[in-house]
């Protein structure tokens, strides 16, 4: 029983210290020329979705919940960002070749089209990720409009 | 209480573990890259194998692996086509071939490297050869080759929305469909 006493406090004392060990936050003010908003037109109904069920991930601005700010979350959701954001940048969607642009919004109407994104962990955190069956088609509505005036391009 | 914070802690130092574990993948990379250039001086007499080949190779070995429903091995072909890209030196390109090749590069790279994790996933692996195929078209438009090449077209693929691919062969081999149906397309163009 004291050994257990002795590890619990070694590791509550763990605990603390990694409090101190904070990732970056993910966030900046300003909207980059290079956003997919500043290129093409993404109505509001979509970009609405957008911010609410992508962007936390797939752009440089997080809207950091209370939970992000105790370790380990924070590293997990800091290696989610990361992960999203090097897969696909909205922000930054105005430096990718044209080629990569269409594969990027194939990408999306397929990832929504088989409920792969949001991921699952996402939306057990976030209800507005949740998208319906009519969100859904919004999105995918939108990608494939935009992919195809790009395919002219 | 003791239990509760122990199990905090563990998760704490299973994070922890797991950060560290992407830590060492970064360096497999960085181990990865080093050993393609090294295969990038032994391969100096070869000279006829060019890194623009060298795509096109490992492509064929994408497509005729997705033909033959071997995820492994596809795999492996989207491996050799990032090797491949890593050893291209684009300045040393002619400008047809630069201007061909920096339209596509950034989306080519991205489909090798998914189709190369994707080893379990042989359905997402048809789904980045699709455009893989538009990329590596645009290439071989480019440049002279040293054999003739067929593109394909099979109107099943691609959840019937139709799709080509590029073959060293005027038999038709279905990398989209494999086993299923093999002999599913047709040649729609000799590309020469």
């Amino acid at each position: 029983m004291k050994l257990f006493k002795k590890i619990g406090l070694a590791l509550l004392i763990v605990f603390i210290i990694i409090q101190f060990i904070r990732p970056a936050h993910n966030t900046s003010e300003q909207l980059l020329s290079t956003d997919i908003a500043k290129i093409y037109t993404v109505p509001d109904s979509v970009q609405h979705l957008l911010n609410t069920a992508c962007y936390d991930c797939h752009s440089d601005n997080t809207r950091y919940p209370y939970y992000a700010y105790i370790q380990p979350v924070a590293w997990f959701l800091a290696r989610h960002i990361k992960h999203g954001k090097a897969d696909l940048n909205f922000g930054e969607f105005g430096t990718y070749s044209i080629r990569k642009q269409q594969s990027k919004l194939k990408a999306i109407i397929n990832t929504i089209r088989d409920d792969e994104m949001p991921l699952t962990s996402y939306k057990l955190m976030h209800a507005v990720a949740r998208l319906s069956k009519e969100e859904k088609d919004l999105i995918m509505k939108w990608a494939t409009i935009t992919k195809h005036d790009l395919q002219s391009k | 209480m003791k239990k509760i914070i122990s199990a905090l802690a563990i998760a704490a130092v299973s994070f922890a573990s797991c950060n560290n574990a992407d830590n060492n993948n970064t360096e497999a990379d960085v181990k990865a890259d080093s050993s393609a250039t090294a295969m990038q001086s032994d391969n100096m007499e070869g000279q006829n194998e060019t890194p623009m080949n060298g795509i096109l190779t490992g492509y064929l070995q994408v497509k005729n692996a997705l033909a033959d429903d071997n995820a492994n091995d596809a795999a492996n072909g989207g491996k050799a086509i990032s090797e491949a890209m890593a050893k291209l030196d684009r300045s040393s390109l002619p400008e047809a071939q630069a201007k061909a090749y920096n339209a596509v590069a950034d989306d080519l790279k991205e489909h090798a490297q998914h189709i190369n994790e994707n080893s379990g996933k042989i359905d997402h692996q048809r789904e980045h050869f699709e455009m893989l195929s538009q990329d590596v078209y645009d290439l071989v438009k480019s440049f002279d080759k040293t054999q003739t090449l067929y593109k394909d077209f099979c109107p099943m693929a691609n959840n019937n929305k139709g799709a080509f691919w590029i073959s060293e062969t005027k038999e038709i081999k279905n990398p989209y469909l494999g086993q299923k149906m093999p002999t599913c397309g047709e040649v729609k163009e000799e590309i020469k």
